[in-house]
């Protein structure tokens, strides 16, 4: 009985404590146009909005975040610096007490060219 | 009975051709999309308070207390005022919305609270600001046709080069993830959907599912107590009904047209105006029936053209300072202040003020003996 106890602690505490030694990332997207991007500080931000209520993400971009370009096939990577003012980015990302870092960045066009719609 | 049928008969073609008024739904709604639309009113033409969301920063405190003259969804006399930054030197950047202190509306009015906390009446515009510009209220009659007109028909329309060399280039802006904007002076925004959800937080303050969060000051976090309600402040189904109503809000049917109406129609092609103000779009597939494959007499392109230098105010997305869409002219009879900011107070006086890549055909206009200027002005009045 005291076994069967302990294992059902284990079975409920276990994951609690798995998750809350995970750091707070909830996970969101964005697509939109790069508005500036900061090799030095390796940070990008995107305008999006929704109409003309507007905002601006700010993001972090550690350097393993895997940054690819569209055009140039699927899973190509591009480094940070190739990414300019104008370019249509998706990008996926979690919230940290220091702000928001990305964990996956496509470019998947040009905002003057034009980038068809998809979810 | 043969007198019946023939009542009944006369009843149903009275119905049948009876053309849509100002402010009527489009004809062929089902019951239930009709039933949206006259909830959809309601919500339209409620009056917000701070208690239930409105501001703390606003230009109005209700879609309806703008869009009224003279009925729910016209236009209106209230000029409200866009800012943004431009820097022609910055290739693909050249336009700075704003974004980060919550975009181009900077509101003309705040709630007592934010008044009491601030000290400010309206929301300041910030130092970087280099061109102010008014906006007009609109009227949305048909603003659904307009939104189910497929990208590939407006895009059919774009020489953004010229090649044809008659003087017009007209382009298409774009939103920032890419999409083709048709919505607003200067066609940025992609859909009426997200028009109208914007629209309920930067002209009325009301956060929704779209767009849950407050504007700020511009760029700096509301003072704490100043916007007591939770958000959102309008849920899902207001939303969506106050979008069915704006969707399905019928254009004016034009006006019998006299011979010189008809005239100036002529006139009003002579002159090269359907260049921009394109006669006819036709509707794509859609799931309203009543929207889906139609013709609109929208007299516009929904493309950017370069109107001059003396109109020019802010850059917007792709579009130049001097660029605006092309204003679709349905319903313009009912209209009393012209251009992006109501700076002219007839059709004439628009006119005149067109400019850049319409100077050819306002040249022409202002060439045209009187009578010719006036029967294209009786076909305006048409519309």
């Amino acid at each position: 009985m005291h076994r069967v106890t302990l294992l059902l602690v284990a079975v409920v505490v276990a994951p609690l404590a798995l998750a809350a030694q995970q750091p707070i990332v909830p996970h969101d997207s964005v697509k939109g146009a790069i508005r500036a991007v900061d090799v030095r500080t390796r940070s990008v931000e995107v305008t999006t909005g929704v109409g003309f209520a507007l905002r601006v993400v700010r993001l972090q971009v550690p350097p393993s975040v895997p940054i690819t370009d569209r055009a140039r096939g699927q899973g190509a990577p591009i480094k940070l610096g190739e990414l300019k003012p104008g370019d249509v980015i998706r990008a996926v990302f979690g919230g940290r007490p220091s702000g928001f870092v990305a964990y996956t960045i496509e470019r998947v066009g040009r905002m003057d060219a034009g980038v068809e719609s998809s979810p | 009975m043969t007198r019946g049928v023939i009542a009944l008969v006369a009843v149903c073609a009275v119905v049948a051709c009876r053309q849509p008024k100002p402010g009527d739904p489009l004809r062929g709604l089902s019951a239930a999309e009709r039933a949206r639309f006259d909830s959809g009113r309601a919500v339209f033409d409620s009056t917000f308070t701070p208690p239930v969301g409105l501001g703390p920063l606003f230009n109005a405190s209700g879609c309806g207390e703008c869009h009224e003259n003279p009925v729910t969804g016209a236009n209106g006399d209230e000029v409200e005022h866009h800012a943004t930054v431009f820097h022609p030197e910055r290739v693909g950047a050249m336009c700075d919305e704003l974004a980060d202190k919550g975009g181009p509306v900077f509101q003309d009015s705040v709630t007592p609270a934010l008044h009491t906390a601030l000290g400010i009446d309206r929301e300041p515009r910030p130092p970087i600001v280099t061109v102010v510009g008014g906006r007009s209220t609109p009227d949305i009659f048909g603003f659904g046709l307009l939104d189910a007109v497929p990208d590939s028909v407006i895009l059919s329309y774009a020489d953004p080069d010229d090649r044809n060399h008659d003087g017009i280039s007209g382009r298409p802006n774009r939103f920032f993830d890419g999409r083709l904007g048709r919505f607003g002076r200067k066609a940025l925004v992609p859909t009426l959907r997200e028009f109208n959800d914007g629209a309920f937080q930067v002209e009325i303050g009301i956060t929704n599912p779209s767009v849950p969060v407050e504007g700020t000051v511009a760029g700096d976090s509301l003072p704490a107590g100043t916007d007591p309600t939770p958000e959102p402040e309008i849920g899902a189904r207001g939303l969506e009904l106050a979008d069915a109503f704006v969707r399905l809000l019928a254009p004016p049917a034009p006006l019998k047209q006299s011979g010189e109406a008809r005239r100036g129609r002529d006139v009003f092609a002579r002159v090269g105006c359907t260049g921009c103000h394109i006669p006819t779009l036709r509707t794509g597939d859609n799931p309203i029936a009543a929207l889906r494959h139609k013709e609109v007499a929208a007299y516009t392109d929904l493309l950017l053209h370069d109107m001059g230098p003396d109109l020019a105010d802010i850059c917007f997305g792709l579009a130049k300072p001097s660029e605006f869409r092309t204003e679709p002219l349905m319903g313009m009879r009912l209209v009393t202040h012209f251009l992006h900011d109501g700076r002219a107070s007839t059709p004439e006086q628009a006119i005149q003020l067109h400019a850049g890549e319409a100077a050819r055909s306002r040249d022409l206009f202002e060439a045209l003996p009187a009578a010719d200027r006036a029967a294209l002005v009786a076909f305006l009045k048409t519309l």
